[in-house]
């Protein structure tokens, strides 16, 4: 189950690791995705923090932790096929351990709310 | 002066009317009454005619030698005609930066063109479409290696224009610059941290330096070597890139440019691949539009400040594209021989004048492998060599000091005049 | 179309050189390449393949070229021949000031005549581009704070509708940036600002008029605030051309000013440069100007090295054959001509945004200056297509497209700038266009997205070429 945050990440918990990824709507709004410059494993991240960034051809975006912890590893696949961020909501860029839990992140059902 | 507005006086009425207002200067309504009406006061406007009087005067006032022996930066080299027919054609000359790239292919082409030049000449995997010249290359290249030491160092042999440009770049950002030693004018290699070293080969003094020595001993110690050259020089050397640099830089003036009193000339930045994100300003790519024709069209555009802003990493805008294109003309038209040819010739005679000045009695000052420049010890009379030679219309070398001068010889200079630099030399010193 | 490596031929030497006249040296070995690949080509390839792109490309002298921001005026044909003149383009930067009194006069003269169109103390032509001469602006205004003991000043406050070289240039002038928000006219929120400035502001960063063409009426008022704060006003001259020889922007209040030379003062843009970027400068500021400095003396004109100058940004001094370029505008024009196409200028935009306004709403009730700012939001709520697809439709229609997406605060902004330059009937030929297209839009909106189709290529897939960079040949 993927929760959001207001700046448009999604968490989602599998097997005990903390995926992160950007919401369909962030995806949309960026345009074709050409670049993600992925974290370092290892790095430690902060919620609501910057952890990382991505490309469109004419934009940029930071891309926020949903949660506090450190990076365990990173979508490489991301590397050669940025794209995939660009067709599908499912693609995640890095995953966390999270060192608290996550907090005042919403629902899908909230998130489409909140988006209007 | 009014050559250059197009409206009659009737449309400007019409104009007036169509807008609902008595005088242009309604429209600057917005303009506080307290700023009033120009305080500007320059002279009357001209005629063309006029104009071209004035400012040949201006140029009048220069002197133009029959040959110069001087460089340290800017060299005079022959230019074919063909360089400016080709690139004074208004299209080149008068188009803005190719944003739109279906109507700005040939100058997109013409950049990608350039970039692979670079490339081919350097040794290294990418390069930007130029930079503002080489000093402003070298600031730049040097403050895309930062990284945790937040020092750069650069050594005190380089170009002293260049390396006061890197200091100010640096220094702007909170960065250390250490200035590196040479000995017997060449390059130390320096041992301790840096997140970026910059060295010249061949260095200010013309030597040809030991890159791969200085390269080893910065990577070990973590930084990234930037070499900045002349591109000439690169038709006969080992690039920078195989020597072991991270980065080659220089300033491309000796490419069909004139000297221009000192600009405009371009800077050049070529990288290993990991640096392409890294590279300030513009930069073209291939790809294809929906037909699958060839297109071509600036690209990795979110580095750039009208994207990132503040987070970008150079505030960089318009570069020195019109340079860069007359550079890749020059190219063309000489190819890799002619280049060769330029290189040898420049080499030939500047390794015979050393021979001629040290038997006249201005012996070199260093020691060691040179290109086009070379330093010798002139015994207290630069200044007077220097007028001597002026008055047979002869620019000669830059007086480093009362000892020393720095001396060029580029192809354009022929046997005899630099048989009277030996003779008059010998003369001032006997 | 084949690239000029493609086209080359092993068989071909290039350009024959002559043999030198003296024995070739030997280089050690170990010193030299293997091999260079360069494109080799007889002159007449070199010639045509050249001939070829610039017939690829799109000059002033093409069209109408109303892209905002970038003052694409005519670049008078007189200015190339006088930078060309030997006395200028063959004289070597370092040659004895009294072989060059020509050099340091024009620039001299250039200096004191941007000093009178400014209102500022000083000049320097050291800045080879805008960016160029921001960068150095800041770092006077830096030494200047230094001088008096004032390091808290580590903030430069600017308007969220300033181009994106000012938040960048103050970065790397090593301040950090303060956004000062705007109305929707683009003009700056006193209240805001004068919760915004104090003890740590360094100066306050201004386009005038802003980016949205308008000119800021509270300029003064602004002045008073910063200055009040102890902080400086920067004046971005890229829009110097609707006020150029009508108010100069010392009296409004600036300490310091960069001016694009390839934007006002005609030359011109050569693709992407070389422009000049010189700065000016108030009284308090013109010690830390970079050296060398020229002054002149009774021995005639000599440089001066000043020993507190904020550092040197380049070599020599500047892009010099710009810079011959724009006297020879400046004095062709004089004061009254220079006021003149200021004022012609700001009649063209009016004109053009009245004319456009008959087939689009566009808001026409505070007159612009000379440029203005349409935004295309309407037209892609109703029908889909963008700004970008209006600009390609302008191509077809032998315009080139206005800066679009600029400024940021505008959604689906294009702005026009005409300039003096430009006929009557060009800008109603625009007006023209502008309207078919919009009208277009609303009947056949998918005609409009396949625009352009008068050109070599059609849209070039941009993400492919950011995914997969293909930066050489």
């Amino acid at each position: 189950m993927k929760k959001y945050s207001e700046t448009h990440e999604w968490l989602e918990i599998k097997d005990g690791v903390a995926y992160v990824g950007i919401s369909r709507h962030a995806a949309q709004e960026l345009g074709e995705i050409v670049f993600v410059q992925l974290p370092e494993t290892g790095a430690a991240v902060s919620a609501g923090q910057p952890a990382c960034e991505i490309e469109s051809v004419k934009a940029v975006a930071e891309v926020n932790s949903p949660v506090d912890g450190t990076v365990t590893a990173v979508n490489t696949a991301l590397e050669d096929a940025p794209e995939l961020l660009s067709e599908d909501g499912d693609a995640w860029i890095f995953a966390v351990e999270p060192s608290s839990a996550a907090a005042g992140l919403m629902t899908e059902e909230e998130y489409k709310e909140f988006l209007g | 002066m009014s050559d250059y507005i197009s409206l009659t006086d009737k449309e400007r009425e019409e104009m007036l009317s169509v807008l609902g207002v008595g005088s242009v200067r309604e429209l600057f309504a917005d303009i506080p009454a307290e700023l009033g009406r120009l305080k500007v006061r320059l002279s009357q406007g001209r005629t063309q005619k006029e104009t071209e009087e004035l400012v040949s005067s201006f140029a009048a006032r220069n002197k133009v030698y029959k040959s110069v022996f001087l460089g340290a930066g800017c060299y005079r080299h022959y230019i074919p005609a063909a360089v400016g027919a080709i690139v004074g054609r208004e299209e080149f000359l008068t188009a803005y930066t190719p944003y739109q790239p279906e109507i700005s292919q040939g100058i997109l082409q013409a950049m990608f063109e350039y970039q692979t030049m670079m490339c081919s000449l350097t040794g290294m995997d990418v390069s930007n479409a130029s930079h503002y010249s080489g000093a402003t290359a070298a600031a730049e290249a040097c403050l895309m290696c930062l990284g945790k030491t937040r020092t750069i160092g650069v050594y005190d042999n380089v170009n002293p224009d260049t390396l006061e440009t890197v200091a100010t770049y640096a220094r702007a950002r909170g960065v250390k610059v250490v200035v590196l030693p040479s000995s017997g004018g060449k390059a130390v290699p320096y041992e301790g941290e840096a997140d970026a070293v910059y060295m010249e080969s061949p260095n200010y003094f013309g030597l040809v330096e030991d890159v791969t020595a200085v390269a080893d001993a910065v990577h070990i110690a973590g930084g990234k070597l930037v070499v900045g050259c002349n591109p000439v020089s690169l038709a006969l050397f080992r690039t920078p890139a195989e020597l072991g640099a991270d980065i080659a830089v220089g300033d491309g003036q000796p490419l069909g440019l004139p000297m221009s009193f000192g600009g405009p000339s371009f800077g050049f930045i070529t990288a290993k691949k990991e640096f392409t994100r890294k590279l300030p300003g513009r930069i073209v790519g291939e790809t294809a539009d929906a037909e699958g024709r060839r297109a071509f069209v600036l690209t990795l555009q979110a580095r750039e400040q009208h994207i990132r802003r503040e987070k970008a990493s150079s505030n960089i805008c318009s570069n020195q594209a019109h340079a860069a294109l007359t550079a890749s003309v020059y190219l063309s038209l000489m190819g890799s021989a002619g280049l060769r040819a330029v290189a040898e010739t420049c080499a030939a005679n500047a390794h015979y004048l050393a021979d001629k000045l040290s038997e006249a009695g201005a012996p070199r000052v260093h020691k060691g492998e040179f290109f086009h420049e070379f330093v010798t010890d002139v015994k207290g009379k630069a200044a007077e060599i220097v007028c001597a030679l002026d008055r047979q219309d002869i620019l000669g070398g830059l007086v480093l000091s009362p000892d020393r001068i720095l001396w060029c010889c580029t192809e354009t200079v022929s046997k005899s005049d630099m048989d009277k630099v030996a003779e008059t030399v010998g003369r001032v010193l006997k | 179309m084949k690239t000029v490596f493609e086209k080359s031929s092993a068989e071909i030497k290039g350009m024959e050189m002559p043999a030198p006249q003296v024995e070739k040296h030997i280089f050690a070995e170990g010193l030299l390449r293997d091999g260079l690949r360069l494109p080799e080509l007889s002159e007449q390839e070199v010639a045509r393949h050249y001939t070829a792109l610039s017939k690829r490309a799109f000059g002033v002298d093409d069209g109408f070229y109303p892209l905002g921001s970038c003052t694409m005026k005519y670049n008078p044909k007189l200015h190339e021949k006088l930078a060309a003149l030997a006395g200028f383009a063959d004289v070597h930067p370092l040659t004895r000031a009294d072989k060059i009194q020509g050099s340091l006069a024009l620039i001299d003269t250039l200096n004191s005549y941007l000093c009178g169109i400014t209102g500022m103390d000083a000049f320097t032509t050291q800045p080879c581009a805008g960016a160029h001469g921001e960068f150095l602006g800041l770092l006077l205004i830096k030494a200047y704070h230094a001088s008096r003991g004032d390091g808290a000043r580590t903030k430069v406050i600017i308007p969220d509708s300033a181009h994106g070289t000012n938040p960048a240039s103050a970065v790397m002038a090593g301040f950090e940036v303060v956004h000062a928000g705007t109305d929707a006219s683009g003009d700056i929120d006193l209240d805001a600002l004068r919760a915004l400035v104090g003890a740590d502001t360094a100066a306050l960063m201004l386009t005038n008029p802003s980016t949205l063409g308008l000119f800021e009426k509270n300029v003064l008022k602004i002045a008073e605030i910063v200055h009040d704060a102890g902080g400086l006003m920067y004046y971005d001259g890229a829009n110097l051309n609707a006020v150029a020889g009508v108010v100069r922007p010392g009296d409004m209040g600036f300490d310091v000013v960069h001016l694009n030379l390839h934007k006002t003062f005609s030359a011109p843009h050569g693709g992407g440069g070389p422009g000049a970027g010189p700065v000016g400068c108030k009284k308090a500021l013109v010690p830390f100007l970079p050296n060398p400095r020229i002054a002149d003396t009774d021995e005639g004109f000599r440089f001066n090295y000043g020993k507190r100058s904020a550092g040197r940004v380049s070599a020599f001094y500047g892009n010099f054959g710009v810079l011959v370029k724009a006297l020879a505008y400046i004095v062709t024009l004089g004061g009254e001509g220079i006021a003149q196409a200021s004022e012609t200028a700001v009649l063209n935009a009016n004109y053009l945004r009245e004319k456009m306004s008959l087939h689009y709403p566009i808001d026409t009730s505070r007159p612009c200056m000379h440029e203005f700012v349409v935004s295309m939001k309407k037209l892609k709520d109703d029908t889909g297509v963008t700004a970008n697809d209006v600009a390609k439709a302008l191509i077809d229609r032998g315009i080139h497209p206005p800066t679009i997406y600029f400024p940021l605060i505008v959604e689906e902004a294009m702005m026009f700038e005409p300039t003096e330059t430009e006929t009557k009937e060009g800008l109603d030929r625009a007006a023209e266009a502008f309207g078919e297209i919009v009208r277009l839009a609303y009947a056949d909106p998918a005609a409009v997205k396949r625009a352009p189709v008068t050109t070599p290529i059609g849209r070039p897939d941009e993400a492919a070429a950011a995914r997969h960079p293909v930066l050489v040949g």
